[in-house]
């Protein structure tokens, strides 16, 4: 019932031990497990499907986990709540979680040992001097300390400027900080959805354009909305990003 | 010598006829009272002989121009007109609402130069308003309003000054009081048009009364002629019987001795 | 003879230049002004000069063009309609504009053609005015209940649009838009609409006589040479025009136009023709004003200049309704 935890699911147990996943999850394993939901059920989070169904266990996010408990009752299935992860170490817990809970514990075991093995491999091979970055498509919601954003752009051995100046989560990061912060490289979030946006326009002010061209990064949002074992893929595909922008310190 | 003729004018509205086939000469000099009961149109007329509303078939003319033909600056100049109930949107000083009747003979960007105030203070002291010249206007009685929207009126100095119902809401002091001042601008060589309820005030002050009843006009002409007992039958169904003339006539309704007493609830009146 | 008091306007007009100033000075990042004065000086560019050129002039010109053109349009209107409650954003003329201008943005009309985004506010602003008008043209009553049904009216076309927006982030972006803001526009956006808020306030220019011949009602205004379709035509005009443009750019900022000729209007008499200067400039320093709190304001996320407005206007309103009751039988 949420769709971090069906990506999870998916990688854990073969299809036909799955009853439904949520609808929404559909863009997320298009761009981490491609194919993967493919022949699964679609449930819209109503009571009327869960009957249907009639699962042994529902995986819940936190908000979901009340309702879930209660529509858990009526069919005897188990509840198991799992919170969303905003680092490595969350993902580890959750993973090892999920696991369990499905009965799957070595299959955990082997996507945490491949996340690790990554992760060691990004910290064996530190840029002798960290990029300064930010995770910036317009001055709202940049996402800062306590962010897996902000876990990603540290795996892939970059500075998150961010982190230093928010003291939330997510907060607002102007042109004037950004100017202020004059970082290396901007990282631009790429929605599946095409459609404009004023975000669209906004992350294409003339000042972006004039100073950080050439050093802007698009990376796929869907990668970073759910902490994964892929997120360590993430870090990876983000380090190699980084080769393509010009040597040097950005200049005026 | 100025002209307001209304030629054979009529005004529909949704298909009803709230004016029909009216004929009216009025000159320079003139106080032509317009009597009628409610509903008979005046108002109507008022709005048609001011060059405000358009009448359905007919034309006014002043001084035999189209007045809707004539632009509406030049005659705002040349005639005032006050409506009914006329109200104050704005607390305004009143020697501003006075300045306001300036407001056509003023270029489009200025303000009132010192002829312009002298004619407000004179038209103030004319309407006895000199020592309210500062005040809101919001905050004048009855009696001061209207003598204030007169006093608007008339710092033009207009050829023509048409009123509807000046005389609505004022004391009996306060109503004798305007309508001589309306007889005496008439005398001064204006015209004047204004629907008038008092039909006393009217055969007292009045040069001329024009007497309308559903749309029509019943009767027009000098006052002592045409203000007649059986003319007020006709206008306002009542019985008036008129003593005097001139400065001491008396207009005086009479109770019909055959009309019957009234059940203030018919349907419960014994049979 | 006595005159009225007189306005403030010099007294305005220097508290306007000082937060202009302070405008440039103050923001998210702490330059001291000896620091800005370097960069000003120093070779091009630089981060002084870039803020204060690219981010701070441009938000401060934005500020006191949105602030301008609401005190001046709600003077026009309470004018015009004799109504103290008259405002662009109580007529929902500031609705209209917003659903044009998010009709604009987010169908990807304006990613193809710049100019859709000023024109279809200029035209929501509009038909919603005109609508308002048509319908609301027999008292304060019916007029406020005729604003707040096409308001009703945009907000449900708003709320269409949310509902078939591109994307949920879309839609979160709508809502946060419409909140209103002056932060971090570009200087080709503001020279789009310029024209349209200029031509705006040219029509409204042309409005003072007419609005003081009303003070003695409609029909008497008219008697004075007043052409009333022409009047109310170019009111409609200049509202739609330069609320229509503004809103396009800052998104729906309410109760300027509320507040600023209300508080002007003792100060010349209340003398409809006298309040529109003072209106528009108090309205621009009353939004400069705003936008400098909201940088000061220690947020997270940067509180919207809109939110502001409203939190200051919403009890000023309510003052006035009571007043209005006390003064209406």
């Amino acid at each position: 019932m949420m769709l971090c935890n069906d990506v999870l699911l998916l990688m854990m147990v073969p299809k036909d031990r799955i009853a439904s996943i949520t609808y929404l999850a559909h863009d997320a394993v298009e761009a981490l497990l491609p194919g993967a939901d493919t022949g699964v059920a679609v449930n819209h989070g109503t009571a009327e499907e869960i009957l249907l169904q009639k699962p042994d266990l529902i995986l819940a996010g936190t908000d979901s986990a009340p309702m879930a408990r209660k529509l858990a009752k009526a069919v005897g299935a188990r509840v198991v709540e799992v919170e969303a992860a905003h680092s490595f170490a969350d993902i580890r817990r959750i993973v090892r979680q999920v696991g369990e809970a499905v009965g799957e514990p070595g299959r955990a075991h082997v996507l945490l040992a491949e996340m690790d093995g990554n992760l060691a491999w990004l910290a064996s091979h530190q840029p002798a001097r960290p990029l300064r970055v930010v995770a910036w498509s317009g001055s709202q919601a940049v996402p800062g300390r306590g962010t897996l954003t902000n876990e990603i752009i540290a795996a892939s051995g970059a500075d998150n400027i961010a982190a230093r100046l928010l003291d939330n989560r997510y907060g607002s990061f102007g042109l004037e900080a950004l100017l202020a912060a004059w970082p290396d490289a901007i990282l631009q979030g790429e929605t599946r959805w095409s459609g404009p946006s004023l975000q669209d326009a906004q992350s294409m002010h003339p000042l972006i354009e004039r100073y950080w061209h050439g050093r802007r990064i698009a990376y796929p949002d869907a990668a970073y909305a759910c902490g994964l074992p892929q997120s360590a893929d993430a870090a990876i595909a983000l380090r190699n990003l980084y080769r393509e922008l010009p040597a040097g310190r950005l200049r005026w | 010598m100025t002209v307001l003729h209304a030629d054979n004018v009529s005004y529909d509205i949704a298909g009803r006829s709230l004016v029909s086939n009216i004929d009216l000469i009025c000159e320079s000099g003139q106080f032509v009272a317009l009597l009628g009961a409610n509903g008979a149109g005046k108002s109507t007329l008022i709005r048609m002989l001011s060059g405000l509303e358009r009448p359905s078939r007919g034309q006014v003319r002043l001084d035999a121009r189209a007045i809707r033909a004539i632009d509406r600056r030049v005659l705002a100049r040349r005639r005032a007109y006050i409506p009914q109930n006329a109200r104050v949107e704005w607390p305004v000083a009143v020697e501003r609402l006075v300045a306001l009747g300036l407001m056509p003979q003023i270029p489009v960007f200025g303000d009132l130069d010192r002829a312009a105030w002298r004619k407000v203070e004179a038209a103030l002291a004319l309407c006895d308003l000199s020592h309210k010249t500062g005040q809101p206007a919001t905050t004048l009685s009855g009696g001061e309003l209207a003598r204030a929207m007169l006093a608007r009126a008339l710092v033009g100095e207009p050829e023509i000054v048409i009123a509807d119902e000046p005389l609505s809401g004022l004391d009996p002091k306060h109503a004798m009081d305007g309508v001589a001042r309306l007889a005496a601008l008439a005398r001064d060589g204006r015209l004047i048009i204004a629907s008038i309820h008092d039909l006393t005030l009217a055969a007292r002050y009045a040069t001329h009364v024009a007497i309308m009843r559903g749309g029509r006009l019943l009767a027009y002409g000098p006052t002592a002629s045409t203000l007649t007992s059986s003319c007020i039958r006709a206008a306002f169904d009542v019985d008036a019987c008129i003593q005097g003339s001139g400065a001491q006539a008396i207009v005086d309704f009479i109770a019909r001795p055959d009309t019957p007493a009234l059940h203030p609830f018919p349907g419960l009146a014994p049979a | 003879m006595v005159r009225p008091p007189q306005a403030p306007l010099p007294l305005m007009l220097a508290l306007l230049l000082a937060a202009a100033g302070a405008s440039l000075v103050i923001g998210k990042v702490w330059l001291p002004p000896v620091v800005l004065f370097d960069g000003l000086a120093a070779p091009k560019p630089n981060l002084a000069w870039l803020i204060v050129t690219e981010l701070r002039i441009p938000r401060t010109v934005l500020a006191l063009m949105v602030g301008a053109t609401l005190g001046l349009g709600g003077a026009v209107l309470q004018g015009l309609l004799r109504n103290p409650l008259a405002e662009p954003g109580l007529l929902g003329v500031s609705g209209g504009a917003a659903l044009g201008a998010v009709i604009a943005i987010y169908f990807g009309l304006a990613a193809r053609f710049a100019l859709v985004t000023p024109l279809l506010g200029i035209a929501g602003a509009l038909a919603a005015g005109a609508l308002t008008f048509l319908f609301g043209r027999s008292g304060t009553l019916t007029l406020i209940l005729a604003g707040s049904a096409v308001s009703g009216l945009a907000a449900a076309g708003l709320a269409l649009a949310l509902n078939f927006a591109p994307s949920p982030y879309a839609a979160y972006e709508i809502t946060t838009w419409l909140l209103g803001s002056v932060a971090e526009r570009e200087w080709s956006q503001i020279v789009l609409c310029t024209p349209f808020i200029l031509a705006g306030w040219l029509c409204l220019a042309a409005t003072p006589r007419g609005l003081d011949a009303l003070t003695l009602g409609e029909a008497q205004a008219e008697s004075l040479g007043v052409n009333l379709n022409m009047l109310r035509a170019l009111a409609l005009a200049g509202v739609a025009l330069s609320v229509g443009a503004a809103t396009a750019m800052a998104g729906a900022i309410g109760f300027v136009g509320l507040v600023a000729p209300h508080l002007v209007r003792p100060f010349v008499g209340y003398r409809p023709s006298r309040i529109l200067l003072p209106s528009a400039v108090f309205g621009a320093l009353l939004l400069l004003v705003t936008d400098i709190a909201i940088r000061v304001i220690p947020t997270s996320a940067e509180l919207k200049l809109g939110v502001l407005t409203s939190l200051i206007g919403t009890p000023f309103f309510f003052w006035l309704v009571l007043r209005l009751r006390r003064l209406s039988p």
